[in-house]
């Protein structure tokens, strides 16, 4: 459900983004969540539909793209990578150190604007 | 035409949340978000600790919930400021909201807040309010899977009060298995076991939040 709130600031940052820039009408938004937030997608998409309805956005297009876990092994120092929302341990060498260098993002990237 | 945006999403809430921080701070107030599912005892353990807590710490809640104030009414009962606020569905607190709420609190009269999130395992974990720290609850009967069912909570707090520990030998629940999946979660997890029923583990969870600064 916190979906809902993720939406309404999608929304608000671009509308206003764009209303500054000197635009009218966002064309498509592309957005950037990483698996470990816990952050459904589809949910984040529903809500942004339901949200936009006769706004500067409502023909916009929201793009999701799903950032993997990933991070270094301290273990056997490599990189890696799960498709897991979180994870306990090095999918190589079984260490339980490592250090999460992506999964956590929740970012807006930009946006297509007329 | 194309912008370039690149900023986190809950970029305003983190700023609300900051400056909650600010007032906090200045005020010499240490701050806690307590997350947890709704029935995991959030409310009982408050109302073991704060008479605990009371002649150490002066404490002061904010109590979220959808809806109604029974919570407030019974924290209001133990003689402490208090101040309900009902999110009307939304199912977790942000910043703004505890920014609305703070001017209703004597705040330079409380040296502990207690912010009781909405119960919910997944939401309150994404929004920063302002906190010094999260600490969560979780109850013995809600089963020893939850750690790998819902990561971020345990991932994001700093304290993991396991309750109810009296109904261990009906539930089943396996206390040494969410006690290793948390950690695995995340190891500089401080770990504490009570009975908001029978008071059980109050003490060593007393004196730690009263050392808290």
């Amino acid at each position: 459900m916190h979906e809902a709130s993720i939406a309404q600031s999608i929304f608000e940052m671009t509308s206003r983004n764009c209303l500054e820039a000197g635009y009218s009408e966002i064309k498509s938004i592309r957005v950037r969540i990483g698996r470990g937030c816990g952050v459904q997608p589809d949910a984040l998409m529903f809500a942004f539909e339901a949200l936009k309805a006769e706004t500067i956005a409502s023909g916009a297009a929201l793009e999701i793209e799903v950032v993997p876990l990933g991070g270094t092994c301290n273990g056997c120092m490599e990189p890696f990578e799960t498709e897991e929302q979180y994870i306990l341990s090095c999918p190589r060498c079984g260490s339980s150190s490592f250090k999460i260098e992506k999964g956590y993002e929740m970012d807006i990237v930009d946006m297509e604007v007329n | 035409m194309n912008v370039k945006v690149v900023s986190r999403i809950l970029e305003a809430n983190d700023r609300i949340a900051g400056e909650n921080a600010g007032i906090l701070r200045q005020k010499g107030i240490y701050s806690i978000n307590l997350m947890g599912a709704p029935g995991a005892g959030k409310t009982s353990i408050l109302e073991r600790l704060i008479p605990a807590l009371n002649g150490k710490r002066k404490t002061g809640v904010i109590e979220g919930d959808i809806a109604g104030t029974e919570d407030a009414e019974r924290i209001n009962s133990l003689g402490v400021p208090v101040v309900q606020i009902n999110t009307g569905g939304a199912c977790h607190l942000d910043a703004n909201m505890i920014r609305e709420v703070l001017p209703e609190l004597p705040l330079d009269g409380i040296d502990i807040l207690i912010i009781e999130n909405v119960g919910n395992l997944v939401c309150p974990a994404e929004f920063d309010v302002g906190e010094d720290m999260k600490a969560m609850v979780l109850s013995v009967a809600e089963g020893h899977d939850k750690p790998l069912k819902y990561p971020l909570m345990f991932q994001k707090s700093s304290a993991l009060i396991i309750n109810k520990i009296d109904l261990l030998p009906h539930v089943g629940a396996d206390l040494a298995r969410i006690r290793k999946d948390a950690l695995a979660l995340n190891p500089r997890l401080k770990i504490f076991e009570v009975s908001s029923r029978t008071g059980e583990g109050f003490d060593s969870l007393t004196e730690w939040l009263s050392g808290l600064r």
